[in-house]
């Protein structure tokens, strides 16, 4: 198992609330945060910014609750989508996109959900909490993002936040459930503010209310997260986007594998 | 120092052994009201109400119905044990996760610790600094 | 068929064993089960009857040792030759890794018989590249894994292919880093021998925390040493008793009735009023030797007419500990109980109750 991951931390332009909040995460015991930047195409055409590193964040990182390490920050790029064409950014290898370490996709409607779970080059697909889902969550789609290794996210703040929110999150969680049976499902804040974030096994509790078994409501939070994580820098390998370093052979180097089997070069993400 | 283990003339003390699988009725949790201002204080009563409030807010009557007992409530800390049926935890649990305001106050509840066992909340490692 | 909410009908599992038996019993199996739980970060215990503290208690507990803490301490340390002849084979040695989760990281503990037992999740486990069994409790798709290391094994020589082997891996292959608390329990004298053996790294020494407290007027249930499943009238249940136990070391109120609001909770009965309880609360790294010493106190105290009928001691072992009792798996999963109660009474019969969690073998 791995640790407890919160993998949408909203980007906001105050550092100081930014900084807040991931206090909070490391407080909470989440063990890394993704740092969410949103791309809405019908608001308006945004350029995508540079994200921010975890060095001009904190000189030094807040320490995990209860552990001897710090809290590890990632960068995730989500782009609300309702035309295909939105997604092409995601192919662009000159622009900033290369420094994203996650790519989330937000469907408008049932093709776009299709597009993503079938074809598009992203890790995450977010399900509609805060209103009723426009589309039905057909099978097919689910079954083959599941085999592309396509995680779902639910966002559980709106449900904290607003009561006719909170049931549709329940809704729409439960239908996605009922396709999905529980795999898959990512389980983060999308907190404003660190009051509204809760811990991991209050999320991981949460998850049964959605329908989840005990088990995969605890992956939910934290070897979903990883393999979201995983899953994203294998995507950013198979594009190119690889720093390559050569590996200085040291003496005892197990000689007994042969040559062709031994790893020349070390992708170092 | 091997004794028959008879102190009054008893016959000697047998071996007996009892598996209590799943047996415990209530689970057990320590928890915390967080308020994003200081000096808010609620007494114990206000705080049980705040409780059985949150239930009915998520789990409607059936919910408000759970019997919850406050074992312990500390004002100045607003830290709290709670005993809650077995079959209630989540209910209970997700309620207290959900609410977010108190008299239009902001707040969240921390769940410390939970357990099937009162005991267990007795001594929490994870609670623990040695160094 | 999916059922969406079934699972809020489901209980965690959950385990309660209780024993009974006779302190001074040949086949009693009481003082294996305190020795076999390595790992324990608090021992209470309960005298009724009692208002100032006995001088054997006293110093028993004063005798309880210091214990270490070691920072960014590699795990390779650990297997070296040099610190198993001087720690492993000349007594008991004990080290758990100190501020990791059983549930979320990599964690390690060496048990007093030799065992080094490594609780890694699957990326470690294959990067590492020894052997090792998939966890009980991760489900199909294994997720932690379980390696046992026997460092006192005869084959563990220094120059044998495993050693080797262990050494490259923990060295070379995957290094891990933890920080660890170390105890040592020997017959020999030189008691700061792990302090100046890690004297190169962050080495800090402990001691427990002791406190003393007088409980007054305390309803305390009555209990009948020969009937653990207790008798309406006469006697608790051990599972009642448990339950207050919890209520008292955690201060929760005893008198209320069902009509109260607050909570309905109340001294099982029968239960009698107790004038004073003596409570002792120790809190550190305690080895199950110096909790065997304290069962000795306890013993003695009988010796003489008392008016307590019982004595109660609490111990509870590290959440996140990779192991129960023996080498048993321990998980969390969201709450990681891990603890036991002695009851010794008058008659030196005793009860023994232990509890474990949902991610536990039993015990």
């Amino acid at each position: 198992m791995a640790g407890f991951v919160d993998l949408n931390i909203p980007h906001s332009l105050e550092k100081e609330s930014l900084r807040k909040l991931v206090e909070a995460a490391a407080h909470l015991g989440y063990s890394t945060v993704a740092i969410n930047y949103v791309i809405d195409y019908e608001e308006k055409k945004k350029e995508v910014v540079k994200p921010i590193s975890s060095s001009e964040l904190f000189t030094s990182l807040p320490m995990v609750q209860g552990k001897s390490k710090p809290i590890k920050i990632l960068s995730r790029l989500t782009l609300v989508v309702s035309d295909p064409s939105h997604c092409n950014i995601l192919r662009a290898t000159s622009t900033n996109i290369k420094f994203y370490d996650i790519f989330a996709v937000f469907p408008k409607n049932g093709k776009l959900f299709h597009v993503a779970c079938t074809t598009l080059d992203v890790d995450l697909v977010c399900i509609n909490v805060t209103e009723k889902l426009p589309f039905y969550i057909k099978r097919p789609s689910v079954n083959v993002a599941i085999d592309r290794g396509i995680y779902f996210e639910l966002v559980y703040v709106p449900a904290i936040k607003d009561s006719t929110m909170r049931r549709y999150t329940i809704s729409n969680a439960l239908s996605l459930m009922q396709i999905c049976r529980g795999k898959n499902i990512v389980l983060s804040s999308a907190a404003e503010k660190p009051l509204q974030m809760r811990g991991p096994y209050d999320v991981a509790n949460l998850g049964w209310l959605f329908g989840l078994s005990e088990s995969n409501a605890k992956a939910a939070v934290s070897t979903n997260g990883r393999a979201v994580l995983l899953h994203g820098e294998a995507r950013k390998t198979a594009c190119g986007v690889v720093h390559t370093v050569k590996k200085p052979r040291t003496p005892d180097e197990d000689d007994s594998t042969p040559a062709t089997k031994r790893p020349k070069w070390h992708c170092d993400e | 120092m091997i004794e028959s283990g008879d102190d009054k003339g008893f016959k000697p003390a047998s071996y007996e052994r009892i598996v209590l699988k799943n047996a415990s009725e209530y689970y057990y949790l320590k928890i915390y009201l967080e308020f994003q201002e200081v000096g808010i204080s609620l007494n114990a009563v206000e705080f049980k109400q705040l409780i059985i409030s949150a239930l009915k807010r998520l789990h409607g009557e059936v919910g408000a119905a759970l019997p919850v007992d406050v074992l312990s409530y500390e004002e100045k800390t607003l830290l709290a044990i709670l005993r809650v049926p077995i079959t209630g935890l989540v209910k209970l649990w997700s309620a207290l996760t959900l609410l977010d305001s108190y008299q239009n106050r902001k707040c969240a509840f921390r769940v410390i610790q939970t357990s099937p066992f009162l005991l267990a909340l007795a001594g929490n490692s994870r609670e623990l600094v040695l160094d | 068929m999916f059922v969406p909410l079934r699972w809020l009908r489901e209980t965690p599992r959950h385990l309660l064993v209780c024993e009974r038996s006779h302190v001074r019993h040949e086949r009693s199996r009481h003082a294996s089960h305190v020795r076999d739980h390595a790992f324990n970060c608090r021992v209470s215990f309960l005298i009724p009857d009692c208002g100032i503290v006995p001088e054997a208690f006293k110093s028993a507990v004063a005798g309880l040792g210091e214990y270490y803490l070691v920072k960014n301490l590699s795990l390779h340390e650990l297997v070296t030759e040099e610190f198993i002849n001087t720690f492993v084979k000349k007594g008991s040695c004990y080290a758990l890794t100190y501020n990791t989760r059983i549930d979320q990281d990599n964690t390690a503990a060496l048990l007093p018989t030799g065992k080094l037992i490594l609780s890694v999740d699957k990326d470690t486990y294959e990067e590492l590249g020894l052997q090792g069994h998939p966890s009980r409790y991760s489900g199909k798709k294994p997720m932690r894994y379980i390696i046992t290391l026997d460092l006192s094994e005869s084959t563990f020589g220094p120059d044998s292919k495993k050693h080797k082997r262990i050494i490259w891996a923990l060295k070379e292959k995957k290094p891990l880093e933890f920080d660890f608390l170390l105890a040592w329990h020997h017959t020999g004298s030189e008691e700061s021998i792990l302090m100046s053996y890690f004297s190169k790294n962050q080495i800090q020494a402990l001691q427990p925390k002791v406190t003393f407290s007088t409980l007054r007027n305390v309803q305390c249930p009555v209990l009948d040493n020969n009937k653990l499943k207790g008798e309406p009238e006469a006697a608790c249940s051990a599972q009642e008793f448990f339950e207050w136990l919890g209520a008292i070391l955690s201060c929760v109120g005893l008198e209320n009735t069902p009509s109260s609001f607050l909570s309905t909770y109340s001294c099982p009965q029968p239960s009698t009023f107790v004038e004073q309880v003596l409570l002792c609360t120790i809190t550190g790294f305690i080895l199950p030797e110096k909790i065997i010493c304290l069962l000795e106190q306890i013993c003695c105290y009988f010796e003489e007419p008392k008016l307590a009928h019982w004595i109660s001691l609490v111990v509870h072992g590290f959440a996140d500990s990779p192991v129960s009792w023996r080498e048993c798996e321990h998980g969390f999963l969201k709450g990681g109980e891990n603890l036991y109660n002695l009851v010794i009474f008058r008659s030196l019969d005793y009860w023994l109750q232990m509890a474990v969690g949902a991610h536990d073998d039993c015990p």
